[in-house]
């Protein structure tokens, strides 16, 4: 099974290493990722592969402190 | 959803302006400005290059600094100071070897949920990345294991970011942060930045989500409370304590749960899981409602997932909305204070076959200490010493069979008063944890129960015993072995001992003596009264050396992939 997600992230040091160290810890495997920031903040594209549930997942980012907004955006 | 970002609001010291604001100040002083500002007391620390401007800052400041014999000493103390008072534990190391050695630490707070700071120095900004002396990148290290970290790169940055991270480990569900602190930017001088304000608060649980609750509660014949280690985070043990009550629901606790429900409580069970009561076990087996209160659903605690509480649909209740549906399925999750949510959860039960079936569990099941011979059986002992001490103890334990004991025997009035490393189930953390605990209760007396495995793992800190005077005693469970492993390979490994003799173990109570500390001994059972008496009247530091059968194990036993109704060591 596979999920999209969008992340915006506060621009701060280490915030993209704890998103991906967070996905990759909690099981499920980044097939493709896009990044781009400007001064404030990251966007990121997430495309992920894995069998647990990806609202459970949104939940471990969303309480990341350095995680403005997940969205879910796709699951198939 | 509101996952981490529910900062509750802190302290009023916090709320009030720093106390040197507008000084240029190095990032050093900014650091300590900003710890007293939140009202920090006690530090925990050890010196070293990287940190050196912080030490220098120290000698000026009204901060008291206890100077532990090993980094993890520092980190675990400061987490037993955090455990105790429910304030953040500080802790600081220089960079390199003593952060490392901090990491346990960290590990230990995450996954227990203990709000800690841990304060490293590093390398000066222009060296990091060129693998300097002591240069390491703990920052990266630590990031699976803490809730949040910084690297300050900027002196007028260093007093808004203390202020932050409290904020964040110590709000919503609380854990461990990091601020790695450049040495350059220790002495660098500046005006401190203003400080964001970090004003949330968690979520109020829907009216709507609480109706579904109360429609499962109006119909649940057999519905238990499973309370974890949430409820004396949160400081909900009244409200959990008078649901109960008004209710009439039987509780069952988790290892950190223990402590929440009023030990005295009838229609308390005990503590659930691999070496939990057995009615505790299989009340859960025959619940058809598990109303979870703050716990997590930990396999320790559960045994065989698939098979826990196989016939109860699910209210789960927390601080930390993903915990929600990570491990168990719930009917209905309610996320939020459960200081708020437990008096809006009450509602009325038809219970009571339910009831009487679980007082039939709970006496069936009783703990008994008639165990034969001259010996000193452990648990009596335990038992013993905490209903002789009542509600002054807290005790921080260790980790083995003898922590396993405590959580079984010892009476623990409210959650502060038992410290166990759950989570991590950490070696080492019972003597630390009880002088960081001593330290942030001075009127407590603190028991740290250990075994002759886990003292050695932090045995120098008998150093910072004697030269603060901390008045712990330690009762120090000697079965000359790493019981625990012991048993286990007994059990499940065809009793093939390997690597877990330890008959060769120092004189305890010699070794104490070497360090300042009164000590003194006892190996029958007619020694028991008099060692009690000795450890609850002698002022200052002590330890009772008490020798042990090596053979004794820990009952019951819930083997590992089995149903927490299939337990060792007890006829169903
Ligand atoms: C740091 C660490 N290393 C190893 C372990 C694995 N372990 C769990 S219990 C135990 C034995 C503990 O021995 P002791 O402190 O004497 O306690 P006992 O079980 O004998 O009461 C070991 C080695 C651990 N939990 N922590
Ligand atoms: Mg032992």
């Amino acid at each position: 099974m596979s999920c999209s997600l969008v992340l915006a992230l506060d621009r701060a040091e280490g915030a993209l290493l704890r998103v991906l160290g967070t996905i990759e810890r909690r099981g499920w495997d980044v097939l493709a990722v896009n990044a781009a920031s400007d001064a404030q903040a990251y966007t990121v594209n997430l495309t992920l592969g894995g069998s647990r549930d990806p609202e459970i997942l949104c939940r471990q980012l969303q309480r990341l402190v350095d995680v403005q907004e997940v969205r879910l955006v796709g699951e198939g | 959803m509101d996952g981490g970002r529910d900062h509750r609001n802190t302290s009023a010291a916090a709320a009030a302006a720093p106390a040197r604001a507008g000084a240029v100040r190095s990032g050093a002083q900014h650091l300590l400005d900003a710890l007293e500002a939140e009202g920090v007391d006690t530090i925990f620390g050890y010196p070293g290059g990287a940190i050196m401007p912080v030490y220098d800052a120290l000698v000026d400041s009204s901060l008291k600094h206890i100077l532990v014999r090993h980094e993890q000493g520092a980190a675990l103390a400061a987490d037993g100071y955090a455990r105790a008072s429910g304030r953040v534990g500080v802790c600081l190391a220089t960079s390199g070897p003593g952060a490392t050695n901090l990491l346990t630490g960290l590990a230990n707070a995450y996954l227990d949920s203990v709000p800690l700071l841990a304060i490293t120095g590093q390398v000066p900004t222009s060296l990091m990345g060129t693998d300097a002396f002591q240069e390491v990148d703990v920052f990266g290290m630590s990031l699976p294991v803490v809730k949040h970290s910084y690297i300050v790169r900027r002196a007028e940055d260093v007093h808004a970011i203390v202020r932050e991270a409290i904020a964040i480990a110590t709000s919503g569900r609380p854990g461990p942060v990091l601020i790695d602190l450049p040495k350059d930017v220790a002495n660098a001088r500046a005006v401190a930045r203003p400080v964001r304000q970090i004003v949330t608060r968690l979520p109020a649980a829907a009216e709507a989500r609480l109706a579904e609750a109360h429609a499962l509660l109006a119909r649940a014949k057999k519905p238990l409370l499973y309370v974890g280690g949430g409820v004396g985070i949160a400081g909900a043990e009244r409200e959990l304590r008078e649901f109960a009550r008004l209710t009439g629901i039987p509780a069952v606790a988790t290892l950190k749960g223990l402590g929440a429900c009023d030990p005295d409580d009838a229609h308390y069970l005990g503590m659930l899981g691999m070496h939990g009561n057995p009615a505790a076990n299989f009340a859960v087996q025959e619940c058809d409602l598990l109303l979870v209160v703050g716990a997590r659903f930990d396999d320790r605690a559960t045994g065989r997932l698939a098979s826990f509480a196989p016939e109860a649909r699910v209210i789960h209740l927390d601080a930390d909305a993903a915990e929600l549906g990570k491990l168990r399925a719930c009917d209905v999750g309610l996320v939020g204070d459960l200081r708020e949510m437990l008096p809006r959860l009450v509602h009325p039960v038809a219970i009571r076959p339910w009831q009487r079936r679980c007082r039939v569990l709970r006496q069936q099941h009783a703990w008994r200490y008639d165990a034969p011979g001259e010996g000193i059986y452990a648990p009596a002992l335990l038992k013993q010493l905490s209903e002789a001490g009542g509600n002054r103890l807290i005790v921080a334990s260790d980790v083995g069979q003898h922590q396993m004991w405590v959580a079984q025997h010892w009476r623990v009035p409210y959650t502060a008063a038992h410290l166990s490393s759950g989570g991590l189930g950490t070696m080492g953390f019972g003597l630390p944890a009880a002088i960081g605990a001593q330290l942030a209760r001075p009127g407590a007396t603190v028991v740290c129960v250990s075994g002759d495995g886990s003292i050695m793992m932090n045995i120098q800190e008998l150093a910072t015993l004697k030269r603060y005077n901390i008045p712990v005693k330690i009762v120090l469970l000697d079965n000359s072995s790493l019981g625990m492993v012991r048993q286990w390979q007994e059990l499940f490994f065809e009793r093939r001992y390997s690597e877990v003799d330890l008959s060769d173990n120092p004189d305890f109570a010699e070794l104490a003596r070497a360090f300042g500390i009164p000590s003194f001994a006892i190996e029958r059972r007619d020694q028991v009264d008099g060692a009690v008496q000795r450890l609850l009247r002698e002022p200052g530091p002590l330890l009772c050396h008490v020798r042990i059968d090596a053979r004794e194990n820990v009952w019951p036993l819930v083997p590992p992939g089995k149903s927490n109704g299939e337990m060792m060591g007890c006829a169903a």
